[in-house]
């Protein structure tokens, strides 16, 4: 019970000293975060006629999930190779999973704004219903972990953080930009959509555009769909718990 | 002001036992050997210190023991815990200031120890009686609520050493604590030192400072090369050395000196390493002479000197781990 609450308070800790305060001292971190997503959503609407807003905006939603990923990646490597704050924590009570816990709930800190906007364009745009928030919610805080999975695992290899860069930019490309996630997956030539599947992200905004009403989909599309996503979920961050470098080889 | 904190009692035994560590880096003929072979017994509630030149292996060894680094061979113990199989338990009483470490530049001074006590598992009061205590012991209430990224290279310094000491951990591993740090800044570290030592916790020093060395610790150890090459008590260690006294000497030739000890020269005079009778000789000889001489033990570093044959402000290339000093 004691270990319980040491871990709860050194998680929160974590996620207020690299989430909340940050914020206070610079609230522009807040823009930095979804600046992208609403750039997207703004190109895509203005480009298609408002015909793929809706998607665009299912989209938004998971790019400003795997945008926690990536810069969990960024920070976790800073701190690890700049700051030594990997190796400070190492020799304390704080384990692993606490430290991967805590900064990813700090990172959601910087999205929650992001998830805001794109939640009240939402609601402007269409009717809410708790069904849908019983589909959107657990889609994102899956992208979230599977993110935040990934990011770690990542971050633990980069011997200079300079590389996180080149990395950050190939996740989002991989995850966001190149799969069906601000476009429908009919958008691609029949050849290319079965190599769209490959991608988590894929089903996360499937299941989002169908909680939203706009692409319909069978119970067992669904079915796969979050099958899909829970077991690339579990299967990350069974890899981040198995690969991941907290104490250094 | 802060509360006082309970005195814990004195503990018995070693807090550190190495037994053949050997660490190397990569793989293959381009492999480097950081540590190798290392046995060391590092006695609870005392300071010890491990000196040794830039790419010894210092921070190797500190690594290894902190939990942060795998060792190639060997066994380390902590506190009856090894630090391979046993890690989690080792960790729950220890703390390290690691080498070239800084702290999170968005935090203030007061932030940066609190919230790292809170990380640790503290509840807020205690957390806070300790911020308060070791604000006060190590002077930076002036600096309290300054972001850390406005303060000098040492004041950050400080700021990181205080707050692994508020952690009050059985075992506490400072890497190079007082490097950057003004004189009168680094006697405040070694006073919180010598205060965590009178509270019966156990630091592990690694420094290059000699002086500081010598000041600070129980026992010490000379690393080169990835070997201990001596270990005791700074009497003992001096006991131990084949030319144990130092004569500062003006108006010689080397070759007058040379009969008497080892010969270094220095601005115009020399250095002589010299056994106990041929340094009273040689000083009876420049008194009589009507030259300058001064006698007396030698330092850590002509130990060092002695010892290794260079100076330990010389690096040693390539012996370390990567970006290690």
């Amino acid at each position: 019970m004691a270990e319980t609450r040491h871990r709860g308070r050194s998680l929160l800790t974590l996620a207020y000293m690299n989430g909340i305060v940050p914020i206070r001292t610079q609230p522009l971190y807040l823009l930095g975060v979804i600046a992208s997503p609403l750039s997207f959503l703004f190109f895509i609407t203005i480009a298609s006629n408002g015909s793929l807003f809706h998607d665009a905006l299912a989209g938004g939603l998971v790019l400003t999930m795997i945008s926690i990923g990536t810069s969990l990646q960024s920070d976790m490597a800073h701190y690890r190779q700049d700051l030594k704050l990997q190796d400070l924590l190492v020799a304390s009570p704080v384990e692993a999973p606490v430290y991967v816990a805590g900064i990813a709930l700090s990172e959601l800190c910087y999205s929650l704004p992001g998830v805001a906007i794109f939640g009240l364009l939402w609601v402007l745009d269409t009717s809410v219903s708790w069904l849908t928030l019983l589909t959107v919610i657990p889609v994102l805080l899956l992208v979230w972990a599977f993110a935040s999975g990934l990011g770690f695992t990542l971050a633990t290899y980069f011997a200079d953080v300079r590389e996180t860069f080149v990395f950050s930019t190939l996740v989002s490309l991989g995850l966001t930009v190149i799969p069906p996630v601000y476009y429908p997956v009919s958008a691609l030539p029949a050849k290319l959509r079965e190599y769209a599947y490959l991608s988590p992200t894929t089903y996360a905004a499937d299941l989002m555009r169908n909680a939203f009403g706009f692409e319909p989909l069978s119970i067992a599309a669904r079915l796969t769909d979050w099958g899909v996503l829970i077991a690339f979920t579990a299967a990350l961050l069974a890899i981040a718990a198995a690969k991941a470098r907290w104490r250094d080889p | 002001m802060a509360q006082s904190l309970p005195s814990r009692p004195a503990p018995a035994g070693a807090a550190l036992v190495a037994h053949g560590v050997s660490k190397r880096y990569g793989h293959g003929p381009r492999s480097v050997e950081a540590l190798s072979g290392v046995n060391l017994s590092i006695p609870s509630g005392s300071v010890y210190g491990l000196i040794g030149r830039n790419g010894a292996g210092k921070t190797t060894f500190v690594r290894i023991a902190a939990t942060q680094l795998q060792p190639t061979s060997g066994q380390l113990e902590v506190l009856g815990h090894d630090v391979v199989r046993e890690a989690s338990q080792v960790r729950l009483r220890i703390a390290a200031v690691p080498q070239e470490s800084r702290p999170l530049y968005f935090l203030n001074v007061d932030e940066l120890i609190f919230l790292y006590l809170r990380m640790r598992g503290l509840d807020r009061p205690e957390a806070r009686a300790r911020t308060e205590r070791v604000l006060d012991e190590l002077s930076l209430r002036p600096v309290q609520r300054r972001l850390v990224s406005q303060l000098s290279g040492g004041m950050r310094r400080r700021a990181m050493v205080a707050m692994v000491l508020a952690s009050e951990a059985d075992v506490v591993f400072l890497d190079e604590p007082t490097t950057g740090l003004d004189p009168v800044a680094r006697r405040e570290v070694w006073a919180a030192i010598r205060r965590a030592k009178r509270e019966h916790r156990t630091i592990l020093l690694t420094t290059h400072y000699l002086d500081e060395a010598e000041a600070l610790s129980d026992r010490l150890a000379l690393l080169e090369g990835g070997q201990v090459k001596v270990e005791g008590s700074p009497t003992e260690i001096r006991d131990r050395v084949r030319l144990p006294y130092r004569v500062t000497v003006f108006g010689f030739r080397r070759e007058e000196l040379e009969p008497y000890g080892e010969v270094g020269g220095f601005d115009g005079g020399f250095i002589v390493f010299a056994r106990e009778g041929a340094a009273r000789e040689l000083a009876a000889a420049a008194l009589a002479r009507g030259a300058r001489v001064s006698l007396g033990p030698v330092s850590l570093e002509d130990i060092f000197l002695q010892i290794v044959g260079r100076p330990i402000d010389e690096s040693s290339e390539g012996e370390d781990g990567p970006g290690e000093g």
